[in-house]
């Protein structure tokens, strides 16, 4: 680890001190010999040992010259491993904090699970925040300043930046502009403040490629001011949700998507009624009731549709004929209805919705209005665009950009890196180096958010202060320490800003609060406070804007796990097979099937998408259930600046944003090869019953409609002998698809990563996957999720034709893989119903792009042709035995929760010790809806499921359910 | 013996005017030729190439791993099952040969014994070498032996594979024992036909004191025919379990009760087609027609109608069953068989292995040697489709649809392959160098029989 071996580093420079040479060869000649001869660890190891720990330094060595620390085989006495440590902090995307603990073994960060108490987490993680250990650990993060290309140490940035300093204070800050994305930060925002009052002339922009400016003005349209809704989806009965990204990406989506499940499950309490209209799926549109596919066209007429039904009373026109009953439905449940639009829709239909949900009375109850938590919302894309002007003009003398990545996200029709030319200063702080460092004067590395104190605000307003996991690895500033630079040459360490910025709101026991704060992961008693604001007329009266009647019209979306592309040289992310697509490494065009269909165009054929006078070859993908007038593309993909990892991936689509042409598309010429993880054709099950599901209205009649109803004979014992019994229950009415509990199953498992070229030949390592059915019509099909997993079954076939009994059942009833003995035949797999074994045809998990100490080390990395699949966290429960045999009790019924489990938003996994009345997986396992996938086979898996149940509206019927 | 007479189904086992003089000479002179034949240079070169190309592909298969196979998820059984399977059948069919028609006391089998004793041979080693390429960790094969370890570790014997394992031991350790023994009185004659001292010493020492007195002889007979009587159940129950391999697993496509005939079934066809492959040049480079006639390739003719009539049989029980069984799966998989991705290899099977072979219903045809080679050949090919079929193409169409996948071979799997098939032919002809290709010692019982013996007779 590299900051390990930094601080030795140091001392060994100080055993290669001239004066200390100098002075020990006074003292102990033969040792000052021995350290002028070139390293042999050996020797030094022996004779430093001795001569240092006289000269009062203790024992210490710096490893071999290349740095490596070998750990002792046999550990002394005195060292005592404790196991595992938790440490708060939060993972900001967008300025929106979802608290994270992050656990170290042996002081190393190993693995992130979500914050339970708090609010956007309540436990549970997103895939991104998942995988962002493995972003601290990259190897590719910008590792030094740097000027022009050229290294330079930090004193020569301090002399620039005093001279800058100097220039600002003379105009003012008249040239000085500071970029950053959306911003939370209580410090960060007092920071600015303050440098606004030593520059006033300064400005500050911000710019998130993936614009909320609709929902920004929409808030400012309907109330004059600037508002966050904070959804409550637990209390709400009926949902109406318009291109949404409330369980994919709205500011507190792991939080919303809990709430969002709970009401989902007819056993456990009164089903929502979600309907959702969307050009193209979503989580919430494939989790709904009804799901409604709409084009611009269709939605705008089904927006205005709404507005004259529910604002004013009057029979929907001209909107599509379910409108009625869904106005209906939303009316009759008044204050229990909610009413939620996407980023993507104009900002008159975000007002028209915060009338509708005025209307609807669910203020209080279904939903809040808080005050923006943003630090200075604005609309970026004016930001940005002022910004370029500026600089275009000359006006700007000095930029500062921090965690922002305008040179490869900026609307293409900007020409943002034409006009960075024209800053004569220019300086970026990025974590890793990319498109934006590389083009500006200066690049900085940033420390890693693991690396830094900051504070960052929740979607309810909630505030985490977020603490550093580790020394910074390599030598990253922390974005406040910066901001503090550009004020005066004597600036504060982040960690006493952010202390400075909290020091009001801790009375009494200032320390103590502090550490509390820290070590909970929250500041108590931040969440804003309801609002008043009442809504403005003109809220109700808003009209969206027509769409343009083009043929083809072009949606942007950001990619669900590289999100804009910073995480482009995430691997973990890299290879998340996308939840409707599967694919992985690649961005293609998502068309309609009757799209594809009219150009005669399959899955991987190019396409050319011409936006104006830009042009991008790409291949075409088919999505089911997308709208028929639709194109869509995702960001991220296509960097050119970037790590080893996110070379040659995907397309970069940013050229063709901020475009008002009308896009073209045409057939190109052959094919690109994709790598896809589900290697055939969509699948459309239409008489098998792999995922069970069914209506409410069955499910009323009998419950046990879906469960199976034959006993399964059996020959053997079925119920395991051991003190412990596993067992696992997975609700599909929970799983959403997000991918959350695939990356945290990776990373709790050491599950390598194989590439793009392993993919497409069939050979990605995931344990954990997510099928996906699809069924009935192409155009608008019934999307169910299935995660599969070892099954554990209690009658195993992998086992009993393993010809070494590499795998093997235990006494708790897991079905166990002993890596060491396997020798690979690979007969498992083929006898394994479910195929869910994995092969090292290759060895994977040297050839990781991540240093060895990112492993979790309670997990034994495979070599090259072994077999492994999903142990249910072995570890864990090895720790929680541990734990009991050392109290003297059994394992609680719900002591051992898996990594699958822990991270999933919705609660679909739930897992524990059959053997104890209280667990709950016991009482998950007894609903009606539970069954067994593939049970005709008689595995007995200790994997069962519940069927998932639609709620759909009988007025409405078989269309969209 | 320069005359060539044309094949004829009538043709008795041995041409007459034929003598044991004459049959001794001239079968000793094949190994004993100071320089070998000109053809035979021709015909190693390839194969010797080949022999290289597995070797080096097999050290770049332990150097890289089975990654540099086509095998990905679901398809984990490739190339190295299905020629496992192939070269096993082969092999087998010249055990059936040299064993059951030993029992059987079949005249013509002494002519073509030796010659299908030495496919089996080289076809196991063939087989044999392909079960620990296949493994992830090769080096760790020795695992599936029950050797008595520190670790208390035994192998599962509930496992098909280890069933295998022990099976093709025993087979491959059977058949070069029995080929050996036979071997014992004919190297006994060319120690004592050697001209040179080196040849006298190698043939000698072979030969294990073989002096052909009498006591020797009734123990050798003895041993011979205890020896074959258990070759032939061995061939039987080391095919039947290969079919186990797949039949025991629960596996779609391979959870079949008809698996373990319907490998044997799959063996005598394609060692029957092996041995004719062989027979037909050999008989014709090395001027054998004499011994080896129209009568021999005659009857292995009618041997390979019948078996593919039963390998047709078993293939219209598979479609039977995957319609008469209430398996969804099963029939999901049937039907991609016959006209899925692969399907061109299901009909492939068909027309080789059942639609070609029932030309052979016509004399004319069995007596066309060219037509013989042909349809043995294409048998061959058929029975490597049909080994395709079952191992890939009911692995690619599993249970879950959300695990189906295809399988791409790789150039690896291709040169192993091609490999083994010049390790094959090398061996054979290194064996057609160094022994006699005809068993003369059965033969002279023919030419000159101790008891009453019918030309012509079946």
């Amino acid at each position: 680890m590299p900051s390990v071996t930094r601080q030795w580093r140091s001392l060994a420079e100080l055993a290669r001190d001239p004066a200390f040479v100098a002075r020990a060869a006074r003292e102990f000649p033969t040792l000052a010999g021995s350290l002028n001869v070139p390293h042999d660890r050996r020797r030094v190891l022996k004779l430093m040992a001795a001569g240092l720990a006289l000269a009062g330094l203790g024992g210490c060595d710096d490893g071999a010259p290349s740095g490596v620390l070998i750990p002792p085989v046999r550990s002394s006495r005195e060292s005592v491993t404790r196991g595992s440590n938790l440490y708060a902090t939060a993972s900001v995307l967008c300025g929106y904090a979802a608290g994270v603990l992050v656990r170290h073994d042996a002081g190393r960060p190993i693995k992130v699970a979500g914050n339970p108490d708090h609010p956007a987490s309540l436990g549970a993680t997103d895939a991104i925040a998942q995988a962002e250990i493995l972003g601290f650990y990259d190897p590719d993060r910008a590792a030094g300043l740097m000027r022009d290309g050229e290294p330079q140490d930090w004193q020569s940035l301090l002399t620039a930046l005093a001279a800058q300093r100097a220039s600002w204070t003379k105009t003012g800050g008249a040239g000085l502009r500071v970029l950053t994305g959306s911003v939370t930060s209580p410090t960060m925002a007092r920071q600015f403040v303050a440098l606004q009052q030593l520059y006033p002339e300064m400005r500050w922009h911000q710019w998130e490629p993936v614009s909320r400016d609709a929902v920004r003005a929409g808030a400012q349209l309907a109330f004059g001011r600037s508002l966050e809704i904070v959804p409550k989806l637990d209390v709400a009965d009926v949902i109406l949700a318009l291109d949404s990204d409330l369980l994919d990406a709205a500011p507190g989506h792991v939080r919303l998507a809990h709430d969002f499940a709970t009401r989902r499950n007819p056993t456990r309490g009164p089903m929502s009624r979600v309907y959702a209209v969307e050009p193209t799926p979503t989580l919430i549109g494939l989790a709904a009731d009804h799901r409604f596919v709409a084009g611009p066209g269709d939605m705008h007429r089904t927006v205005v549709a709404l507005r004259d039904a529910l604002l004013h009373g009057a029979a929907p026109a001209d909107g599509p004929p379910w409108v009625g009953e869904v106005v209906a439905d939303l009316r009759a449940h008044r204050g229990r209805a909610f009413v939620h639009a996407g980023p993507q829709l104009p900002a008159e239909t975000h007002a028209l919705v915060h009338a509708l949900n005025d209307v609807l009375g669910g203020r209080g109850t279904t939903y809040s209005l808080i005050d923006a938590v943003e630090v200075a919302p604005t609309n970026q894309a004016q930001s940005l665009h002022d910004l370029v002007a500026d600089m275009q003009a000359g006006r700007v003398q000095s930029l500062v950009i921090i965690d922002s990545n305008p040179a490869f996200t900026a609307p293409g029709s900007l020409g943002f890196a034409d006009a960075l030319r024209r800053v004569p200063f220019s300086l970026a702080l990025t974590v890793e180096s990319n498109e934006t460092s590389q083009r500006t004067r200066w690049s900085l590395p940033q420390a890693h958010p693991y690396e830094a104190w900051s504070d960052a605000r929740a979607f309810d307003g909630t505030a985490t202060i977020l603490q550093p996991q580790a020394q910074p690895l390599y030598d990253g500033v922390a974005p406040h320490h910066l901001l503090a630079l550009l004020a005066a040459p004597q600036a504060a360490a982040a960690l006493d800003l952010v202390r400075q910025t909290w020091q009001p709101t801790f009375t009494g026991n200032a320390d103590r609060q502090w550490h509390d704060a820290l070590a909970g992961g929250i500041v108590p008693n931040t969440a804003a406070p309801p609002t008043d604001a009442k809504l403005l007329p003109a809220a109700g009266q808003a009209t969206p804007p027509p769409p343009a009647d083009n043929p083809v019209t072009l949606l942007f979306r950001p990619d669900p796990h590289l999100w804009d592309g910073r995480f482009a040289n995430n691997a973990w992310l890299q290879e998340l097979p996308r939840p409707l697509t599967k694919l992985t490494w690649d961005n293609p065009l998502l068309i309609s099937p009757q799209q594809a269909h009219a150009m005669d165009v399959r899955n991987g054929d190019r396409v050319e998408l011409r936006v104006g006078d830009t042009t991008l070859t790409v291949p075409a993908w088919i999505m089911p259930g997308q709208a028929s007038d639709c194109a869509v593309v995702s960001f991220g993909f296509g960097r050119t600046v970037v790590g080893t990892v996110g070379q040659h991936t995907g397309w970069n689509v940013y050229p063709l944003t901020g475009r008002s042409e009308p896009p073209a598309l045409r057939k190109g010429q052959g094919r690109e090869e994709l790598a896809c993880a589900e290697h055939h054709n969509p699948i459309f099950s239409h008489d098998e019953d792999f995922a069970r599901h069914g209506t409410l209205a069955a499910f009323t009649a009998d419950p046990h409609f879906l469960a199976d109803h034959k006993p399964t004979p059996a020959l053997y014992r079925t119920k395991p002998p051991g003190p412990a019994e596993w067992g696992m229950s997975i609700d599909q009415n929970a799983c959403i698809g997000c991918n959350a509990c695939v990356v945290a199953c990776m990373s709790e498992n050491n599950i390598p990563v194989v590439g793009k070229q392993a993919v497409i030949r069939e050979r990605e390592m995931h344990w954990l996957r997510i099928d996906r059915y699809y069924e009935g019509d192409i155009a608008d099909p019934t999307t169910l999720f299935q995660p599969v997993l070892c099954m554990h079954c209690e009658q195993a076939p992998c086992e009993i034709v393993c010809p070494v009994g590499a795998t093997v059942h235990d006494s708790e009833g897991l079905n166990v893989m002993v890596y060491n003995r396997c020798v690979g035949t690979r007969f498992c797999s083929n006898n394994c119903p479910y195929k869910v074994r994995r092969f090292n045809y290759y060895e994977f998990a040297a050839q990781e792009h991540r240093p060895a100490a990112a492993r979790n080390p309670d997990v034994t990395v495979r070599a090259r042709g072994v077999m492994e699949k999903c142990t249910f966290c072995l570890q864990r429960i090895a720790a929680a035995r541990i734990a009991a045999d050392m109290e003297n009790r059994p394992i609680g019924g719900n002591e051992v929760r898996t990594a699958c489990q822990n991270a999933c938003p919705t609660q679909a996994f739930t897992f524990g010790n059959m053997a104890q009345p209280d667990a709950e997986v016991l009482n998950r396992k007894r609903s009606p809806l539970t069954y067994a996938l593939l049970s005709d086979q008689n595995t007995q898996p200790r994997v069962t499921y519940e069927a998932k149940i639609t709620n759909p509206n009988k007025a409405i019927g078989r269309e969209g359910a | 013996m320069s005359d060539i007479p044309i094949p004829s189904a009538l043709d008795p086992v041995i041409l007459p005017g034929s003598n044991n003089q004459d049959l001794t000479d001239h079968v000793c002179g094949i190994p004993l030729r100071h320089q070998a034949f000109f053809w035979w240079w021709i015909a190693i070169t390839p194969f010797a190439l080949l022999t290289a190309v597995l070797v080096g592909s097999i050290l770049y298969l332990f150097y890289a791993g089975v990654g540099i196979w086509g095998i990905g998820w679901p398809v984990v059984w490739g190339f190295a099952i299905i020629n496992y399977v192939w070269w096993i059948a082969i092999a087998s069919g010249g055990t059936f040969i040299s064993a059951l028609f030993y029992l059987t006391r079949s005249d013509w089998r002494s002519s073509i014994n030796r010659i299908a004793e030495s496919m089996t041979l080289f076809g196991a080693a063939c087989a044999g070498i392909y079960p620990i390429l296949h493994l992830g960790r090769p080096w760790f094969f020795y695992w599936l032996f029950p050797y008595p370890g520190t670790m208390h570790t035994w192998p599962q014997f509930r496992s098909p594979l280890l069933w295998d394992f022990f099976a093709i031991l025993t087979y491959v350790t059977a058949s070069a024992l029995f080929w050996y023994l036979g071997l014992l009185p004919d190297l006994a004659t060319m120690r004592d036909h050697a001209r040179t001292r080196a040849k006298r010493v190698f043939y000698g020492a072979l030969a294990m004191g073989f002096r052909g007195s009498s006591s020797q002889w009734r123990h050798f007979q003895a041993t011979y025919a205890v020896l074959a009587a258990i070759m032939a159940p061995l061939v039987c129950s080391v095919h039947s379990i290969v079919g186990l391999d797949f039949a025991g697993a629960a596996t779609v496509g391979w959870n079949s009760t008809q698996f373990p005939p319907f490998f044997i079934f799959g063996a005598f066809l394609s060692g029957f087609a092996a041995v004719l492959i062989l027979v037909i040049p050999l008989r014709r480079l090395l001027r054998l027609e004499r011994y080896i006639t129209g009568r021999h390739i005659d009857v292995l003719c009618r041997l390979m109608l019948t078996s593919s009539l039963f390998v047709g049989y078993a293939y219209i029980m598979d479609a039977f069953q995957a319609f008469y069984g209430d398996d969804h799966a099963e029939r999901v998989e049937f039907i991609e068989k016959v006209s899925g991705y692969y399907a061109g290899l299901y009909w492939a099977t068909i027309i080789f292995n059942v639609s070609l072979p029932q030309l052979l219903w016509f004399c004319a045809v069995r007596m066309r040697q060219i037509a013989v080679l042909l349809i043995s050949f294409g048998i061959i090919i058929g029975m490597w489709c049909e080994r395709f079929t079952i191992v890939v193409v009911s692995l690619h169409r599993s249970q879950l649809p959300s695990s189906w996948g295809v399988f791409h071979a790789t150039i690896w799997d291709w040169l192993t392959m091609a490999g083994t098939v010049g390790l094959f032919f090398t061996g054979i002809l290194i064996v057609v160098r160094l022994i006699p290709i005809i068993s003369m010692f059965e033969m002279r019982e023919l030419v000159a029989p101790r008891r009453i013996f019918k030309a012509g007779s079946p």
